[in-house]
């Protein structure tokens, strides 16, 4: 019964990460047939190699905290504005008339588009980084707040008001704790454009950072070191991603789907 | 001590109008309602006829037309006096049964040591021991509306509006949770407000049941109960006097749904 139990835990992680095996071994295969020019596609070995280069060098350790720092600072302060924008929103008709238009039309503006007119603004570096990956968060966190406040039942409220719930606190005791399961799902989304920002602005606007490494390395030509970079950046947004997840799943151990995602990991 | 000669609850000519897509919806006309002290008080009346809106209204959640006055006081607002319990439970599903039965003593700055006592004592009285560190999502029904009651009594209101409490129970957990709230009602003899659609309960709990009539509502016929509730159940619910009371008001309650049906009809 015990090793059964292993053998499943074994066959569902070679589940997960077969398909991830078949690419890089379908990768080496069209290399190693010289089907495309090794020049442009670096076969995975190579890029194993350079990987291993990269990191015994700390050049990517160092370029990594950089942009790291980056994107945690434009989350922070995307993740502050937005929850503050989106509750107030919801609270105030007259802010939310002012601030409506503007949300639905930044809404689904390219935000790296801007990143060349904050480099002229904020110049080269952190400043224009952290300015984009701000922006690209504050969105998602504006809505997704806005529809977990706008979404309390009045009952709640109610409650709370008869059990002694004075009209201040019920910002903190009702309304952010009920739109939290919103705040997260905006936070997820937010996490995963600070990454794609932060990088997108090193490439265009930054002496240093993971962005600016991918960058030199593609324009030198040297693709097997680009694609390198690019490899650790998947692995770190990845466990960032899971990390939030974890921390999502802890502080929603109240909430009614956290009872689904019980039942659907001892399924 | 016991004020017999100036109400505890007076509902002087209130009435309410909803806004609608379809033109202004009358719901309340003109109703006077005064409860006595330690009185035990039913509204019961067809679906739709403005008995939930009455109880808002005393509840001080939403604005009306007339005024309601509370020991000689006229209400502006939700206050501590009046505790409420929803048909829908409400209660807030990010807090464990001990910290939703806290939850009112907390926000009324009562001592840590004293509010322990009162949870402590509540939780035994609901029969909910083994379940103080539970989610309100990890509870059936009854076990939900217990605790909202509980989480009512912990601040000691001095009036208790009740709006449908075992309206979404199944037969059986509704009968133990009426014989629970007389029970609890004989020993502490709190002024009552509750909004039925269920005939038998309102005889079986209370002083006095008022009829309302079809929207918009108005309270047209009264009856006084003179039961022993110290009887058990059984006894008193087969007994004659039990049974014709329940048919007069069942009686009653059933012209003004008929009136209702044919009121529609005729639009």
């Amino acid at each position: 019964m015990h090793f059964k139990r292993i053998s499943v835990t074994a066959v569902r992680a070679f589940v997960r990460v077969g398909p991830l095996i078949l690419i890089a071994a379908l990768w080496q295969l069209v290399c190693g047939t010289g089907l495309v020019n090794r020049e442009f596609l670096p076969a995975p070995v190579s890029v194993a190699i350079a990987f291993a280069d990269l990191f015994s060098g700390g050049d990517i350790a160092k370029n990594l905290l950089i942009t790291l720092y980056r994107a945690a600072a434009g989350l922070a302060l995307g993740t502050i504005c937005g929850v503050w924008i989106g509750l107030m929103m919801a609270r105030s008709e007259k802010f939310r008339a002012y601030v409506t238009p503007i949300v639905g039309g930044t809404y689904s503006l390219p935000k790296s588009a801007l990143i060349p007119l904050f480099a002229l603004w904020f110049g080269i570096g952190n400043v224009t980084a952290i300015a984009a990956v701000f922006l690209a968060c504050l969105l998602p966190m504006i809505v997704n707040t806005y529809h977990g406040v706008i979404t309390t039942p009045k009952v709640l409220v109610w409650s709370a008001e008869t059990l002694g719930t004075a009209k201040h606190e019920l910002l903190a005791h009702v309304f952010l704790r009920n739109a939290l399961p919103d705040i997260f799902t905006g936070l997820r989304i937010a996490l995963g454009f600070s990454f794609v920002l932060a990088i997108s602005a090193e490439m265009i606007a930054s002496t240093n950072g993971i962005g600016k490494l991918i960058f030199m390395f593609g324009e030198n030509g040297t693709y097997d070191y680009m694609f390198a970079a690019i490899a650790c950046v998947v692995v770190v947004a990845f466990l960032a991603d899971r990390a939030m997840l974890a921390v999502t799943r802890y502080s929603l151990r109240w909430h009614e789907s956290a009872v689904s995602r019980l039942d659907e990991r001892r399924a | 001590m016991l004020n017999l000669v100036r109400p505890k609850i007076d509902i002087r000519r209130v009435s309410k109008t909803y806004a609608s897509d379809h033109g202004p919806v009358p719901a309340l006309r003109d109703t006077d309602l005064a409860v006595k002290e330690g009185e035990f008080v039913s509204i019961v009346g067809p679906s739709g006829c403005g008995k939930s809106t009455l109880v808002y209204i005393v509840g001080g959640f939403l604005a009306a037309e007339g005024e309601v006055v509370i020991d000689g006081e006229p209400i502006t607002g939700p206050g501590t006096n009046r505790g409420v319990v929803f048909q829908e439970y409400a209660l807030f599903p990010w807090l464990t049964v001990r910290d939703n039965i806290g939850y009112g003593l907390e926000r009324q700055r009562v001592a840590v040591a004293e509010r322990e006592k009162v949870i402590s004592r509540l939780i035994g009285v609901i029969g909910l021991s083994g379940f103080e560190h539970r989610y309100p999502r990890e509870l059936s029904g009854g076990m939900k509306q217990r605790v909202a009651i509980a989480r009512t009594l912990a601040c000691d209101p001095a009036i208790l509006l009740l709006d449908e409490p075992f309206g979404a129970l199944d037969a059986q957990t509704r009968e133990i949770m009426q014989d629970e709230l007389l029970r609890i009602w004989l020993e502490n003899r709190k002024t009552v407000l509750l909004v039925t659609h269920d005939v038998t309960e309102a005889v079986y709990l209370s002083n006095r049941i008022c009829v309302m009539s079809a929207r918009p509502g108005q309270i047209i016929q009264q009856f006084a109960v003179e039961l022993d509730r110290t009887r058990p159940r059984e006894e008193l619910v087969l007994s004659n006097a039990f049974n014709d009371l329940r048919n007069e008001v069942w009686l009653s309650v059933r012209r003004q749904a008929l009136a209702a049906g044919q009121g529609t009809d005729a639009l």
